[in-house]
C-alpha cells in the first residue's frame, strides 16, 4: 500500500506520485463534513486540521502550502505537526521565480523519498488532457457544470489513484444543456456541496471555474518544467497575473456573469474589490461559512442573479 | 387585473394595477397576508415576491432584487442606485450594471436594528422619525455593530446624552453603515418599510453625496414591482 500525503493546497500532483507516493488533497473531504471545528478562522482549514488530530484522515504526512497562498493553514498545519504528524512545508514565490520554486520543488522530492517512477509524469499530463476535453465539453452545452466540477476538483489529487480516476472521468455523461445564463466561478471552490446543483436550478450554467482549471493548466515531466509551469499557479502570485487569465477564460467561454465565492475569514475576500474594478460583467459575491447544503441566503443570491441577467439584459 | 404580492419577513403588501394604473394597495402584517387575497382572486393574476414568495399563491413568483428593480423604474425611468431597506436585510441595487448586494448577516443595516433600538426606550418604532427631529446633534454610535451599538447607546445615555439625541446618532449610525455597500451615483432611491422613518431618510441624505428619491409609499415598490412583472408575461415581454 503506497503511503498517502495530505496537500493543504494545489501541490504537483505528478511529483507526489513519481516519488511513489499517493497525494490526498485534504480540502475534498470538507464539504461533506459535519465536523464543527474546535477553533477557526477559515472553516476548510480548521475541519482537515480537527480530522487530521482526531485520526479521521487516514494520511502518513502532510505538505502544508503555506507561502503564497494560505496563512491559516500554516498556523493549522504547525498545530498538525506538533500533534507527531511528518509535516513539509512548500512555498510558491510570489514573485514568479523559477528558480526558487526548483529549489523548493527539489526539497519537497527529497521529503517524499526522491523520484523513483517518471512515467507517473506522462500519465498524469494524459489525465489532464483528458480533463481539459471534458472541461471543453461543459463549455459547448454538452456536459452538466455539476457533473464536470465533481471530476475537474479532484484533480489537485487525481483522487488517489489514477486508473480509478481515469474511470470516473470516463464516466461523465454527455448531455445536451439547457439554460438561462452563462456564469464563471472565481476564488476558493464553494464549501457548499451542492453548489453547482443549486446554481442549475436557477438556470445558471457554471462554464469556467476558477481553481480547478488552475489544476488542469498546470503541469510537467521534471522538475525543471514543473517549476516554469507551477510557478504561474495565479492564486499565489501577483493578483493582476490572475486577472488577465481569469478575463482571457471568461471571453473564451463567453460568460454573461461572474460569481465570485469567498470563504468567511479568508484574505482571498479582500480580492473582492479589484475583480470588481477590472471585470467588467455583472458580479454576485457570496459568501460561505460552514459546509451544509446550500443556504437559502445563496439561493436567493443566486436566484436574483439570473432573473437580473434574464429580465433586465 | 395585474397583482403583485409582497411577502416579506415584517409585512405583507399587496397591489392590484389595472390598464397601468394602480387601483388598489394594503399592507398587513406578514402571518396575516391570507387577508390579502381572501376575496376569491385568481392566483393566474398575481405574482409574488418576499421571502415567502414561494409559499403563498402565484402565477409567477420573482425576486425582490427584480421587483425593486421594476418597481423604482416606474417611478422614476432614469432611477441608478436603489436602496431596499427591509425588516432582516439591506439590498443595495446597481442598475447600471446589473449588480447587487444583500446585507443579511448583520443586523446594523436592518429594520431590526431600529426595532432593537425601539424595544429598549418602549416606544412604537414609529416615532423615532419624530424623536430624531428633535434633536439638534447626535451622540456618537458604533457603526459596524448592531450589539455593540446598543452598547454604546447606553454609556452615552449615561454620559447624559437626550434619549434623541441617541436615537439621532442610531440613525446616523445606521446610515454610515448602508453607505458602504452604495456605489457612487448621482441620485439613489430609498425603498422599504424602513424607509418610511424619516430619521433614517434624513441621516441617509446626510451620509450620502447623492440626490436622495423616496417613492410616496416606498414599502409598497416591491408590489409594484412585482404586479409590473405580471403586465409583463401579458405581454409577451
Amino acid at each position: 500500500m503506497k503511503e498517502t500525503v495530505g496537500i493543504t493546497a494545489l501541490v504537483p500532483p505528478e511529483l507526489i506520485y513519481a516519488c511513489g507516493k499517493r497525494p490526498m488533497d485534504v480540502n475534498n473531504v470538507v464539504p461533506e463534513s459535519s465536523l464543527s471545528p474546535g477553533s477557526k478562522l477559515c472553516a476548510w482549514t480548521a475541519i482537515w486540521r480537527d480530522m487530521i488530530l482526531n485520526g479521521g484522515l487516514d494520511i502518513d504526512s502532510l505538505v502544508v502550502v503555506a507561502g503564497g497562498d494560505c496563512h491559516n493553514a500554516l498556523v493549522d498545519g504547525q498545530k498538525v505537526e506538533l500533534s507527531g504528524m511528518a509535516t513539509h512545508y512548500f512555498f510558491y514565490p510570489f514573485d514568479r521565480d523559477t528558480d526558487y520554486l526548483r529549489s523548493q520543488l527539489e526539497k519537497l522530492t527529497r521529503f517524499l523519498g526522491g523520484i523513483k517512477d517518471e512515467r507517473m509524469f506522462s500519465l498524469i499530463s494524459d489525465l489532464k488532457l483528458k480533463g481539459r476535453a471534458l472541461d471543453e465539453l461543459r463549455v459547448n452545452d454538452r456536459a452538466r457544470a455539476s457533473d464536470v466540477f465533481s471530476a475537474l476538483i479532484s484533480f489537485s489529487d487525481m483522487a488517489g489513484d489514477p486508473d480509478v480516476f481515469e474511470k470516473m472521468l470516463n464516466s461523465v455523461p454527455e448531455t445536451d444543456v439547457e439554460y438561462s445564463s452563462r456564469v464563471a466561478l472565481i476564488g476558493v471552490p464553494p464549501i457548499y456541496p451542492d453548489f453547482h446543483e443549486t446554481a442549475e436550478s436557477f438556470g445558471l450554467h457554471v462554464v469556467y471555474d476558477e481553481l480547478p482549471y488552475e489544476f488542469l493548466r498546470l503541469g510537467g515531466s521534471d522538475l525543471d518544467s514543473l517549476a516554469r509551469s507551477y510557478r504561474d499557479y495565479s492564486f499565489a502570485g501577483p493578483i493582476k497575473n490572475r486577472v488577465e487569465l481569469i478575463k482571457n477564460e471568461l471571453q473564451r467561454r463567453r460568460v454573461d456573469g461572474v460569481i465570485h465565492y469567498t470563504q468567511f475569514a479568508c484574505h482571498h475576500t479582500l480580492e473582492d474589490e479589484i475583480f470588481r474594478e477590472h471585470l467588467d460583467y455583472p458580479i454576485l459575491t457570496v459568501q460561505g461559512d460552514l459546509p451544509r447544503p446550500s443556504p437559502e441566503q445563496l439561493k436567493l443570491r443566486l436566484e436574483a442573479f439570473a432573473e437580473m441577467m434574464e429580465v433586465m439584459p | 387585473m395585474n397583482i403583485g404580492l409582497d411577502v416579506g419577513s415584517t409585512t405583507a403588501k399587496v397591489l392590484h394595477m389595472e390598464e397601468g394604473e394602480i387601483v388598489f394597495s394594503k399592507v398587513v402584517p406578514s402571518h396575516r397576508w391570507i387577508e390579502l387575497i381572501d376575496d376569491g382572486l385568481d392566483d393566474i393574476n398575481i405574482v409574488s415576491t418576499g421571502y415567502f414568495r414561494k409559499k403563498v399563491p402565484h402565477f409567477a413568483a420573482i425576486t425582490e432584487i427584480t421587483t425593486a428593480s421594476l418597481g423604482a423604474k416606474y417611478h422614476d425611468p432614469d432611477a441608478q442606485v436603489i436602496v431596499d431597506i427591509g425588516g432582516q436585510d439591506t439590498k443595495v441595487i446597481d442598475l447600471s450594471n446589473n449588480t447587487f448586494v444583500i446585507n443579511d448577516k448583520c443586523s446594523a443595516g436592518t429594520g431590526a436594528f431600529l426595532e432593537l433600538a425601539a424595544h429598549y426606550f418602549d416606544i412604537p418604532v414609529g416615532s423615532l422619525g419624530e424623536l430624531h427631529s428633535k434633536a439638534t446633534k447626535g451622540a456618537q454610535i458604533n457603526n459596524t455593530c448592531g450589539v455593540f451599538a446598543i452598547s454604546e447607546m447606553i454609556s452615552q445615555l449615561v454620559g447624559g446624552f437626550s434619549m434623541e439625541e441617541v436615537i439621532y446618532g442610531l440613525h446616523q449610525a445606521f446610515a454610515l453603515r448602508i453607505a458602504q455597500m452604495v456605489p457612487p451615483a448621482d441620485t439613489v432611491m430609498l425603498i422599504g418599510g424602513t424607509v418610511q422613518n424619516t430619521g433614517i431618510v434624513d441621516a441617509v441624505s446626510n451620509v450620502l453625496d447623492s440626490k436622495i428619491e423616496v417613492p410616496g409609499t416606498p414599502q409598497l415598490v416591491n408590489a409594484l414591482g412585482a404586479a409590473l412583472y405580471r403586465e409583463r408575461l401579458n405581454d409577451g415581454r
